[in-house]
């Protein structure tokens, strides 16, 4: 489905307000909706007012007492944070040309919706409530065990003093939480979401924008899960330097192919290596024959996982195309998100087709994808948020397995190389040669080799 | 929904590859087949076929009014914005499944079955809506009375006809599932008892057919009284009828049904179920695990309103103009941007519209300041602000929509004049011919032979070196498509034949191998009206007012 881009209208503006209690996965949702609309080229940004508060109150111990209704010092903090926040929403709207805000906090107390409705209202914008209620204990304690551990709150503290105090301050949100109602605020705009997705209930959504905002949203799950990525083993076409066909795999990405399941085992490691996962590959025959020595039952060909269709190039080595479409070569460097091969694809025609897979992706739990470079690099950006810009130019190379986890505030990566070596296909800028040079700028920025890292 | 159903169906699209298309084994081992292959030769041969679809360069008369809406989903139709094809004919792996009405009459269940219709099938889903009121008007004989709507009805020979009825649409359902390749069958009955309801869910997914509820409720009476005004101008149980009778026999029949109904609610707990209230104001989701097709109906929903306006398709003058350049309209244009004007306020004011300024009132600023188009309310805080962006929320309101071109936005100049809203929309750009901008088709077919070849089979999906195809705008617009869907008020599009075909075929739900040959003249505006069981197409000619 959609989108070059949303259709602009002039001067929209959606602003959601998350409600909830803490654990509910709101910081969750919010990320996902930025990381979402940012790569539909859509100008978002979260206002997280925890991290307002931690920057003003510096000066006392926050633990759960400080969001004790009584405490004093503590409500004058969190009123001030919440100020800020809203300020600077209502500044990046107008500045910046915002056009979704987000501002991820609590506002659990009607009250406090009240003071946001009216300084929405005072800048003409009618927000959008988004609230996710969520009674089923197992669920919570599932997000209590992942905030704890990534919460900027309790960087440096031991878990169990994490998990005690966390839930003593869930106690005292509980205390005053009031749920949005059908009758109450009816009037309003609002989003409710009952244990995940289990009863929804939208209520005057008023714009395309917004229900598309909430299309996205019900799509959503918070249980926890991983995703692996991989590119087919080292193909035919990979040795003579061809982009796209549809060869079979070489000696070497048949070995990859067998390495395969034990590297996913690894990467599942031994308390879960009985999880079963489903495996997504493209129509294509290399992506098949590397998925072919997996155990798992459930393998599904999604042709959106096709490779970027280079039309008439298809089959040619970029020395090949440099020589009969000059003109092309250069053109797909200097725009190359934007670039449409002739009688082929671009970057942002992958973007569009591969929105089913996302929703699709974001519905499911454990998936492993085996698809190709192009469409990689797209999935990879959604995932951690990487500019166009960038995306085109990621160097992912073949033989290794990604585990992406999402969580709360970021999404954390791993990978796993096979030990068996493949042709590289990365194209640096600006050349027809294969491979990264030392001084490229792909290995700078966009390095993707690295055992481990924590990507915002 | 049972695990089981979605489970099996995966299998079988699994089997035919998921619109996998036929992979040549030949020794360069290229990737020789486009994205828009099928597997087997399902694609029609337009070029030897015999049918009205190979009748190229169809003018827009032969088709006009008529909404394709209720046809049969043939098996080798391809819906205008379907992103890719699958030998099962079934999408997203989805299943199959079905979407049954909940509701009273005058709640808007045939304007809903009937436009979730037209979307799905524009996406592609084999979709069918099955109108059990068609069924009854079928075999019903004229001296029914309401006992035939009731759920029990009283009479022996009422409740044999009624059965006789239900089986004969729910057998036509199962049909098109198993015969037709069918993916979503939408069932537009009262379905006004729980136990119905669930007898229905458990027919079904026995069958491997999942089912979902979605019950239209209404609570604001004014929207019940305009539905009853509706249905008894306009039902097919009402052709000549007189229309207060109608009105009465309407509310009668709503009446005799009333007490009978029960909401849904505890005990379809079990079932899957979408509560519309008020038409989209409230939408809840009961059970609501559903697939990418479910959310995608669901989305829909939220931006589907009953449409009372009407959307007027205007060309912009000269669009066979270079792709690339951007000239300012000429005298003769401005000429046509006049009479363009003209003709459509004549014609909306003669169906009571109220939004152009008479010429008298502009010279009168007092008299200006209280139409509600130029009315600037200050809103205080208490109120809802208006949702920010948002056209058409009056019935009673035009915008035009245009591209970002100079001799387009000098088009809508005499509507800007009179306080019109115009939106220029970057998605409203005629499209790209790529290598083969300014030649004719003979000169196509020279320079590049196979190209045009390949061209001739597929107008619609072929796309030049460089250009784009109308299936590339299909899927440009969809968000237009959903934005027009939301607004209540007139719209007009002033844009290139290219686009206005797209629009159109949505619209009229046209296979998409007709939308490349549907023909826009320069001279007439197309006012395509909405309808709660199909749209019709009019011409307005635009008259010449400067002579």
């Amino acid at each position: 489905m959609p989108v070059y881009s949303i259709s602009h209208v002039e001067n929209v503006r959606v602003c959601v307000v998350m409600v909830g209690l803490p654990a509910r996965g709101k910081s969750l949702i919010a990320q996902k909706i930025v990381r979402y609309l940012s790569w539909l080229s859509i100008n978002s940004k979260c206002f997280n007012v925890g991290s307002y508060r931690r920057e003003i109150a510096t000066d006392t111990v926050v633990d759960a007492e400080f969001f004790d209704p009584k405490n004093e010092v503590g409500m004058n903090y969190r009123q001030e944070a919440i100020t800020r926040a809203t300020t600077d929403m209502m500044k990046w709207f107008s500045d910046d040309n915002g056009v979704v805000g987000i501002l991820d906090a609590t506002n659990s107390t009607r009250d406090r919706r009240d003071k946001i409705l009216k300084l929405c209202r005072e800048n003409s914008i009618e927000p959008m409530f988004l609230e996710s209620f969520c009674d089923d204990q197992d669920l919570i304690m599932q997000n209590i065990l992942d905030v704890k551990t990534t919460s900027p709150d309790y960087l440096n503290r031991n878990n169990e003093f994490a998990a005690e105090d966390f839930l003593k301050r869930i106690k005292f949100y509980e205390q005053v939480y009031e749920t949005m109602d059908q009758k109450a605020d009816a009037d309003l705009t609002f989003i409710k979401l009952v244990n995940v997705n289990s009863q929804i209930i939208l209520n005057r959504i008023e714009s395309y924008l917004e229900s598309r905002i909430v299309y996205y949203v019900m799509n959503l799950h918070i249980k926890p899960r991983s995703i692996w990525l991989s590119r087919h083993g080292e193909s035919e076409y990979n040795l003579t330097g061809q982009i796209g066909g549809d060869s079979n795999l070489s000696e070497r990405g048949w070995r990859y192919a067998k390495r395969l399941p034990e590297l996913v085992l690894k990467s599942l490691g031994e308390e879960n290596k009985h999880t079963n996962l489903t495996v997504w590959t493209s129509t294509l025959k290399r992506t098949q024959q590397t998925s072919s020595f997996l155990p798992y039952k459930r393998k599904l060909q999604w042709k959106a996982l096709d490779e970027l269709d280079a039309g008439e190039c298809d089959g040619m080595t970029y020395e090949e195309i440099e020589k009969t479409f000059p003109e092309d070569f250069k053109a797909r460097d200097d725009d190359k998100y934007e670039y449409r091969y002739r009688g082929g694809e671009s970057y942002r025609d992958i973007v569009i087709r591969l929105e089913p897979i996302i929703m699709e992706l974001e519905r499911q739990e454990n998936i492993l994808i085996i698809t190709h470079q192009a469409v990689l690099r797209c999935l990879y950006a959604y995932f951690m948020n990487v500019p166009q810009e960038e995306s085109p130019w990621m160097s992912i190379p073949l033989h290794t397995l990604i585990k992406l986890e999402p969580r709360a505030y970021s999404t954390l990566v791993s990978r796993i190389k096979a030990d068996i070596p493949a042709v590289s296909t990365y194209k640096e800028k600006g050349t027809s040669q294969l491979g990264e040079l030392e001084t490229g700028t792909a290995s700078k920025s966009r390095d993707l080799i690295r055992d481990s890292e924590l990507a915002k | 929904m049972s695990d089981n159903a979605i489970h099996s169906d995966d299998e079988s699209e699994l089997f035919n590859g998921f619109g996998s298309a036929p992979i040549s084994r030949t020794a360069s081992q290229r990737r020789t087949t486009k994205r828009w292959s099928f597997h087997n030769n399902d694609k029609p041969n337009l070029v030897d076929m015999d049918s009205d679809i190979a009748q190229l360069h169809r003018r827009l008369s032969d088709i006009t009014g008529e909404d394709g809406v209720h046809k049969d989903a043939s098996s080798s139709v391809i819906g205008g914005g379907q992103l890719y094809s699958t030998e099962s004919g079934r999408l997203f792996h989805a299943g199959k499944i079905c979407i049954a009405l909940a509701g009273l009459p005058g709640r808007g269940k045939t304007h809903l079955s009937v436009s979730l219709t037209r979307y799905l099938r524009w996406l592609g889903v084999k979709t069918h809506s099955f109108h059990l009121g068609n069924y009854r008007r079928a075999s019903a004989e004229d001296d029914v009375t309401h006992d035939l709507f009731v759920p029990s009805p009283n009479s022996k020979r009422a409740n044999e006809i009624r059965n006789k009825i239900v089986d004969e649409c729910l057998n036509d359902m199962l049909n098109f599932f198993k015969n037709d390749k069918g993916q979503v069958a939408i069932y537009d009955a009262v379905n006004a008892l729980p136990e119905y309801r669930l007898a229905l869910q458990k027919k079904f997914t026995d069958m491997n057919i999942q089912v979902l509820f979605i019950e239209s409720l209404v609570t604001d009476d004014a929207i019940i009284m305009k539905n009853m005004e509706e249905a008894a101008r306009s039902s097919p149980d009402y052709v000549n009828w007189d229309y207060d009778k109608a009105y009465k026999d309407y509310s009668g029949r709503i009446n005799a049904l009333a007490p009978y109904y029960q909401n849904m609610g505890e005990k379809d707990a079990t079932l899957s179920y979408i509560k519309f209230i008020n038409f989209g104001e409230r939408i809840e989701l009961h059970n609501s695990n559903y697939g990418y097709l479910i959310n995608k109906v669901v989305f829909y929903l939220m931006n589907s309103r009953i449409k009372s306006g009407s959307v007027f398709f205007a060309r912009c003058y000269k669009n066979s103009l270079d792709y690339t350049k951007d000239p300012p309209l000429d005298d003769a244009g401005k000429k046509y941007a006049f009479n363009l004007t003209k003709s459509l306020i004549e014609h909306v004011k003669k169906n009571g519209r109220s939004y152009f300024q008479d010429e008298e009132d502009k010279e009168n600023p007092d008299l200006a300041r209280l139409r509600p188009a130029v009315l600037k309310r200050q809103l205080s805080v208490d109120e809802r602000q208006p949702a920010a962006g948002v056209d058409g929320i009056d019935q009673d309101s035009l915008v035009v929509w245009t591209s970002v071109k100079q001799r387009t936005i000098e088009t809508t100049q005499y509507f800007a004049d009179r306080n019109v809203k115009i939106r220029h929309r970057i998605q409203l750009s005629q499209k790209n011919p790529g290598v083969v901008a300014n030649m004719t088709e003979d000169e196509v077919s020279a320079k590049y032979p196979d190209e045009y070849e390949q061209y001739i089979k597929d107008p619609y999906h072929y796309r030049f070196s460089r250009a784009e195809s109308y299936h590339d705008l299909a899927i440009k617009i969809e968000p237009l498509i959903l934005e027009m869907e939301r607004m209540s008020g007139d719209i007009l599009i002033i844009a290139d034949d290219t686009i206005l075909k797209v629009f159109y075929g949505y619209l009229m739900s046209c296979i998409c191998y007709d939308i490349p040959y549907l023909n826009f003249p320069t001279d007439d505006i197309i006012e395509i009206k909405f309808n709660a069981y199909s749209n019709t197409a009019e011409r307005i000619p635009i008259k010449d007012y400067t002579a």
